[in-house]
C-alpha cells in the first residue's frame, strides 16, 4: 500500500513535468522549461523509494514480476532522460519522452501483482544477476530514447525539407544536434547492453551451464545491429538513415522484450 | 492651481501610417537632436515630462502636458524648427491622449504598429528613447514608469506570442533554416556565390547569423576580394568553386550566370568527401545557380527562391494569427498602468476639488453679515461633504481604470479645477 502511494506520487511528479515541459514547448515559457528535469529527478527519487519498498514488501527484486518490471523499465528511462539533459542540456526531448516514463510507472502500479517468479530456480539472488538485469533494463531504457529521438529526427528533416517553418520547427533542437543525442543514447545502450550480456552468460555458465536461450540470441541481434548504427553513422549514413536503423533496433528490442520474452524463451520469462 | 500630477499624458507624431516620407524625413531626429528638442519644449513650458521617440518609421513626442491644446503649439514650434510650414507638419500628424496615448506606445513596444508586424528593434529604440529623456532630465516618474512599463510590455508580447518568432525576409528564413540543421553556425563555413547586391546582403546576413568563416567567390576576382575585405571574410578564387565545396556547409548562389555553376555531378563529390555530413543548398538567383538534381542527393538541403518567398508569405500569415493575443496583453498592461496612473491623479483632482468647493463656501460666506458667516459656516460644510460624498465614493470605487481616468478628467473640466481659483 506504501509502496503504492510512493509510485503514484511519483507518477504525478512524472505528470508535472511533462506538464511544464510541454507547455514550454508550445507556449514558449522558457522559464517553465527549467522545473521539468528537477520534477523527473523527483519522480525518480520517489520510484526508487517506491522500488525498494515493494522489493521489501515480496521478499525480491522488483524485475521478477511483470509490474515490477515495468516500473523498474519506467525508472531506468527517467534516468535515461536525467544523463540525456545532464549531457545535452536539451529539454525539448521532455515533451516527447516523459509519456513513456509515466506509462510504463502507471503500468508497473496497474498491472496485478502476481507471485515472484525468476529465471530458473537457484542462484537468481546474486549481484551478478541483479546487474545483468537491470543493465539490460537501462539499455532497454537508452533505446528506447534513441527511439523518440529518432522519431523527432524524422519529423524536424522532413519539415526542414519542406521549409515548413511551424510550431515545431522552431522548437524541436537542430539536426545536428539530435543526431548527437541520439548517438548519446545508442552509445550508452549499445555498452551498457554488452556489459550485461556478458554479465549474463558468466552467470548462466554458473548456474545453467548453457548458453542455449532465444533471449540471448535476439540480444546479441540487438547488439549487432546497435553496433552496426553506430559503425554506419561514422562512415556517413548519418541524418534519416541512422535515424530510420535506430527505428528499426527498437522493433528488435520491443520483440524481444514481448514475444520473444513471453513465447520463445524459457528462462527469460516475465509474468 | 496645476502641476505636473494634474497634467495630462499626450503624444503626437509623424509615423509611417500617417504621414508621407518627405514629412517623416524632416521630423526624423537623431539623438542629439531629441535632447536638444525635449530641452526647448520643457523650457518652453509646454511638456512638465517629454519622451521623443524617433526611428526611420517614426518620430513620436510623448509629454506630460498643461493642457491637450499644447500639442498645436508644440507641432507649430518641431515645424519651425525643422523648416515646416503649419500645414506640411499638420499633414500626417496624429494626436492621442490619455489612455489612447498609453495604448498607442504599448501597442508600438509589442511591435503591434511596426511595418514589419512584431520587429523586435523597435524595442531597443523605445528603451533608447527613454535613456535619452533620462539623461536629458525630462523623464520623472510618470514618463519613466510608463516607458519602463511599455518595453515589459513589448517582452511579454514577445514571449507569450509568436509574433516575433518567425521570420519575414528571405535572408533571414535561409539563416534561420541553417541554424535548424547546423545549429548556431559559429563552427560551420558559408560560401557566398557572386558578389553582387543579393550575395553582399546574404554576406552581411551570415555575418548576423552567427558564421565565423565566411567565403566569397565572385567570377571577377577583384569585386570577390574587395566585398569579403570589407566584411571580414575569406575570398575564393571562381575556379575553384566546385573543387573546394565539400568545405561549405552552406552555399548560396547570388550570380547573374545564365547556367548553373554547382552541377549536380559537384555535390555528389563534395557529399562524398563530405562523408554525408548534412549541406544546405540556397539558389537565390533567376536563373539557378545550382542544378535541381542536387536537391535529391542524401542529406542536402536545397531551396530556391520561391521556396523561400512562400515561406515568408506563411510567416507573415503565421505573425497575423497572433494580433488578438497580443492585443490582449497590451490590453492587459494598460489597464495595469492606467490603475497606478488613475490613482496618482485622482489624489490631487480630489483635493482640488475639495478647495474648490471651500473657496465657492467661502465665497457665499463673505456676502454675508458678518455675524453671521459662523452660524452659516457648518451649514455650508455639511452641504459641501453632502454634495461631495458619492461623488467622491463612486469614483475611487470604480474598477475600470480607464474610465476612472476619463472620469477623473471630466471632474476637471467640469468644475474647471485647472482653472484660476474662485475669487
Amino acid at each position: 500500500m506504501e509502496s503504492t502511494l510512493l509510485g503514484w506520487l511519483a507518477v504525478a511528479s512524472y505528470a508535472a513535468a511533462e506538464v511544464v515541459s510541454a507547455r514550454a514547448l508550445w507556449r514558449r515559457q522558457e522559464t517553465a522549461a527549467h522545473s521539468a528535469p528537477l520534477w523527473v529527478a523527483a519522480g525518480v527519487a520517489l520510484q526508487f523509494a517506491q522500488l525498494w519498498v515493494h522489493g521489501r514488501a515480496i521478499e525480491a527484486a522488483p524485475y521478477r514480476t511483470l509490474a515490477g518490471s515495468m516500473s523498474l523499465f519506467g525508472w531506468m528511462l527517467g534516468i535515461s532522460y536525467l544523463i540525456l539533459f545532464a549531457r545535452h542540456r536539451e529539454r525539448a526531448v521532455g515533451p516527447f519522452l516523459i509519456p513513456f516514463v509515466i506509462l510504463f510507472s502507471a503500468l508497473g502500479l496497474l498491472v496485478p501483482e502476481s507471485p515472484p517468479a525468476g529465471a530458473g530456480e537457484g542462484g537468481t539472488r546474486g549481484v551478478l544477476f541483479a546487474f545483468h538485469v537491470n543493465l539490460a533494463m537501462l539499455a532497454y531504457a537508452a533505446f528506447t530514447l534513441s527511439f523518440v529521438i529518432s522519431v523527432l529526427y524524422l519529423v524536424q528533416a522532413r519539415q526542414i525539407r519542406r521549409a515548413r517553418s511551424g510550431r515545431l520547427f522552431s522548437r524541436l533542437p537542430d539536426l545536428e544536434q539530435i543526431g548527437r543525442m541520439n548517438r548519446t543514447s545508442v552509445t550508452i545502450g549499445l555498452a551498457v547492453l554488452a556489459v550485461s550480456v556478458l554479465l549474463g552468460m558468466a552467470w548462466a555458465r554458473q548456474v545453467w551451464r548453457h548458453l542455449g536461450d532465444a533471449k540471448v540470441v535476439w540480444a546479441l541481434l540487438t547488439l549487432l545491429a546497435y553496433a552496426f548504427l553506430l559503425w554506419m553513422d561514422r562512415r556517413g549514413w548519418e541524418g534519416r538513415r541512422v535515424a530510420l536503423l535506430s527505428i528499426a533496433g527498437f522493433c528488435l528490442v520491443l520483440f524481444s522484450y514481448t514475444i520473444v520474452n513471453l513465447y520463445f524463451s524459457g528462462a527469460h520469462q516475465f509474468r | 492651481m496645476s502641476g505636473a500630477r494634474e497634467a495630462q499624458l499626450a503624444v503626437l507624431g509623424w509615423n509611417f501610417r500617417s504621414a508621407q516620407e518627405h514629412v517623416r524625413e524632416r521630423v526624423a531626429f537623431t539623438p542629439d537632436e531629441v535632447r536638444e528638442g525635449l530641452q526647448r519644449l520643457l523650457e518652453g513650458g509646454l511638456l512638465s515630462e517629454g519622451v521623443i521617440v524617433s526611428t526611420c518609421h517614426r518620430s513620436e513626442i510623448y509629454g506630460l502636458l498643461e493642457t491637450p491644446e499644447n500639442t498645436h503649439e508644440i507641432a507649430r514650434r518641431v515645424g519651425e524648427w525643422r523648416g515646416l510650414s503649419p500645414a506640411q507638419i499638420e499633414e500626417g500628424i496624429f494626436r492621442r491622449e490619455g489612455p489612447e496615448a498609453v495604448r498607442h506606445l504599448f501597442r508600438v513596444a509589442a511591435g503591434l504598429d511596426s511595418m514589419a508586424l512584431g520587429e523586435t528593434e523597435i524595442l531597443g529604440q523605445v528603451r533608447q528613447a527613454l535613456e535619452i529623456a533620462r539623461e536629458a532630465g525630462t523623464s520623472r516618474a510618470i514618463l519613466h514608469r510608463l516607458f519602463e512599463w511599455a518595453v515589459a510590455t513589448g517582452k511579454r508580447v514577445r514571449s507569450e506570442t509568436e509574433i516575433a518568432v518567425h521570420p519575414l525576409s528571405i535572408a533571414s528564413i535561409a539563416f534561420e533554416l541553417a541554424t535548424r540543421v547546423f545549429g548556431d553556425l559559429r563552427d560551420n563555413t558559408a560560401l557566398i556565390l557572386g558578389a553582387g547586391e543579393t550575395g553582399a546582403l546574404f554576406a552581411r546576413h551570415a555575418g548576423e547569423a552567427g558564421v565565423r568563416n565566411l567565403v566569397i567567390a565572385n567570377r571577377t576576382a577583384k569585386r570577390g576580394e574587395d566585398l569579403a575585405a570589407r566584411l571580414g571574410a575569406t575570398p575564393m578564387p571562381w575556379e575553384d568553386v566546385a573543387e573546394q565545396l565539400h568545405t561549405a556547409d552552406v552555399v548560396v548562389g547570388a550570380t547573374s550566370s545564365p547556367t548553373a555553376i554547382v552541377r549536380r555531378e559537384h555535390v555528389e563529390a563534395a557529399m562524398r568527401r563530405r562523408r554525408n555530413r548534412p549541406m544546405l543548398l540556397l539558389d537565390l538567383a533567376v536563373p539557378g545557380d545550382i542544378e535541381p538534381g542536387a536537391r535529391e542527393i542524401y542529406n542536402v538541403f536545397a531551396y530556391a527562391l520561391n521556396d523561400l518567398e512562400e515561406v515568408a508569405r506563411e510567416n507573415r500569415q503565421r505573425r497575423s494569427r497572433e494580433i488578438p493575443v497580443a492585443e490582449g496583453i497590451v490590453e492587459d498592461e494598460m489597464r495595469k498602468f492606467l490603475g497606478w496612473y488613475g490613482n496618482l491623479t485622482l489624489v490631487p483632482t480630489l483635493a482640488s476639488l475639495r478647495r474648490r468647493f471651500e473657496t465657492s463656501r467661502d465665497a457665499e460666506l463673505d456676502r454675508l453679515p458678518a455675524g453671521e458667516r459662523e452660524r452659516f459656516r457648518a451649514f455650508a460644510d455639511a452641504i459641501s461633504r453632502r454634495l461631495l460624498r458619492d461623488p467622491v465614493r463612486r469614483l475611487k470605487g470604480d474598477e475600470d481604470p480607464a474610465r476612472k481616468l476619463e472620469r477623473a478628467e471630466a471632474l476637471r473640466f467640469l468644475f474647471d479645477l485647472d482653472g484660476p481659483d474662485e475669487e
